[in-house]
């Protein structure tokens, strides 16, 4: 999975699932959007359905530092990469 | 040091309308809420001998953001509408709303059942699957707090929060302690209501009990039946409702509208069953009440009965009643129009009588055709009474053992 198909994959989840439209990818989602820790765990269940494979609690933990878009995107990376 | 209460905003969405105009055009025309079922709710209905409900059937035309709608269930849902009305209505700002001085007592009778069904289905699933799918947000939607912290966090709401959830007395108690609240300089303002959503688990639970309605099942509008020697157990509904209470001074200084005061409250437990109608327990409610409101028997003209219908529970209320006041005050049923909206029953029943005691205007006991002679020791209204009552009492019983008696005043 590219860098690309990882980042369209978000900018819809966001835009269908969390009525944030045309986001910058290093905006803080946080601060600028109002994405708080309710949407982060919402977000990462649509990431387990995205990658197919289930996160441990320790990758749940690393991901609630998230607050960006780019910041996803690095944390889905590190994951496939760990489950190769 | 005690201060007065008043009434400055109300709204509610019932079986028979949402708003004043409305409600109060079905109540004066006999209009039942009462339909059958859903039909397509595979859960509980097919199994129940109860096949009534009162119904919301029509469109309400919410306009919350994704930020506040994602952690609503339906029954908050309901509950943030009619509190964002009485908000509107009463022009409350946001400096007051966020002050502190402002709370909310707001419960349900156990959260969200729809989105609980949700959760439990982890339970049933033998790989544990949808383990990792219980999470904050359902909690949220769906915990027995979930109306009143969903309100406070919709409007900025900064007051205490009490989050009564007594079952069919969790919107009389809402309003009752946000009265105290008040009363005793707690607050200035409380929003106070209650909401349930549409649910058959509540209808297994009487239907169980042999405690539902299940004769007129082809005819809905015609049940419940309250003091009705042919009525047959009760029906459930949904539905919420909201008042805005307000420190008399503090209102007069905001230039609000007064609709009517809050001049008594008492609650009291039977202390013993759980379930039975408890004469005794009924009667010292209102005498608590009475005392409370500082008011004499004869100064009630009338009472918003609990009534559900149900055979024994609508003896033991008129007898209370008689033994209480005697014959004097004007006694009406409401769930008739609307069946048991169960945690809200106390609130809508109190914007009903509000709303009668406004326009001059007692409306009947619906499907009272023949009193049971066994209730037939009080007046009841059998038939529309135009006549100008100042003070009346909103009567209402849980399960639980618990009972509570509301006294409002008309304002003049």
């Amino acid at each position: 999975m590219t860098r690309e198909e990882i980042i369209d994959k978000i900018l819809e989840l966001l835009k269908d699932e969390f009525e944030i439209v045309n986001p910058d990818l290093d905006d803080n989602l946080t601060e600028k959007y109002e994405f708080d820790s309710i949407d982060a765990i919402a977000l990462l269940e649509y990431v387990e359905d995205f990658i197919a494979s289930p996160l441990t609690q320790e990758e749940k933990k690393q991901a609630m530092e998230i607050r960006s878009i780019n910041h996803i995107c690095d944390f889905i990376e590190d994951v496939l990469k760990k489950r190769k | 040091m005690e201060r007065r209460v008043v009434i400055t905003a109300e709204s509610a969405i019932t079986p028979i309308g949402h708003g004043k105009k409305n409600i109060f055009s079905n109540l004066v025309n006999g209009v039942s809420g009462v339909k059958n079922i859903k039909k397509e709710d595979d859960l509980l209905a097919k199994y129940l001998h109860s096949k009534v409900f009162g119904i919301i059937d029509y469109e309400i035309a919410y306009d919350f953001s994704r930020k506040f709608t994602k952690t609503l269930g339906p029954v908050s849902y309901y509950a943030c509408q009619v509190a964002k009305e009485v908000i509107e209505q009463a022009d409350l700002d946001q400096e007051l709303l966020s002050s502190g001085r402002v709370g909310i007592a707001f419960g349900s009778t156990h959260g969200s059942p729809t989105v609980q069904r949700n959760i439990y289905e982890a339970f049933f699933d033998p790989e544990r699957k949808g383990y990792a799918r219980i999470n904050a947000t359902d909690y949220l939607k769906s915990m027995a707090h979930t109306t009143a912290v969903n309100i406070t966090r919709m409007f900025g709401i900064t007051g205490r929060v009490i989050a009564s959830c007594t079952a069919c007395t969790t919107g009389s108690q809402s309003i009752g302690y946000g009265y105290e609240a008040i009363k005793y300089g707690l607050q200035d303002a409380m929003i106070c209501g209650a909401a349930d959503e549409y649910d058959t688990t509540t209808i297994a639970v009487f239907d169980n009990l042999l405690a539902c309605s299940t004769a007129y099942n082809d005819r809905p509008h015609m049940t419940p039946r309250p003091f009705d020697v042919k009525r047959d157990g009760l029906v459930v509904g949904e539905g919420a409702g909201a008042v805005l209470l307000e420190e008399y001074e503090h209102a007069r200084r905001r230039g609000a509208t007064i609709l009517a005061e809050v001049v008594g409250f008492s609650c009291s437990n039977n202390g013993g069953d759980l379930i039975l109608p408890n004469a005794d327990g009924v009667k010292r409610t209102i005498r608590m009440g009475l005392e409370n409101a500082r008011l004499n028997p004869g100064d009630v003209g009338f009472i918003s009965a609990h009534a559900t219908s149900t055979k024994v529970g609508d003896i033991v209320e008129a007898q209370a009643i008689h033994a209480e006041y005697g014959e004097g005050p004007l006694v009406t049923g409401l769930k008739s129009y609307i069946g048991h909206t169960m945690s809200s029953c106390g609130v809508i029943e109190t914007i009903f009588t509000l709303y009668m005691l406004q326009e001059g205007v007692i409306v009947p006991t619906l499907n009272l055709e023949e009193i049971d002679p066994r209730c037939n020791m009080i007046q009841h209204v059998t038939s529309m009474k135009e006549m100008d009552v100042s003070i009346a009492s909103i009567q209402n019983f849980a399960f639980g053992g618990v009972n509570t008696s509301l006294f409002i005043k008309k304002w003049i």
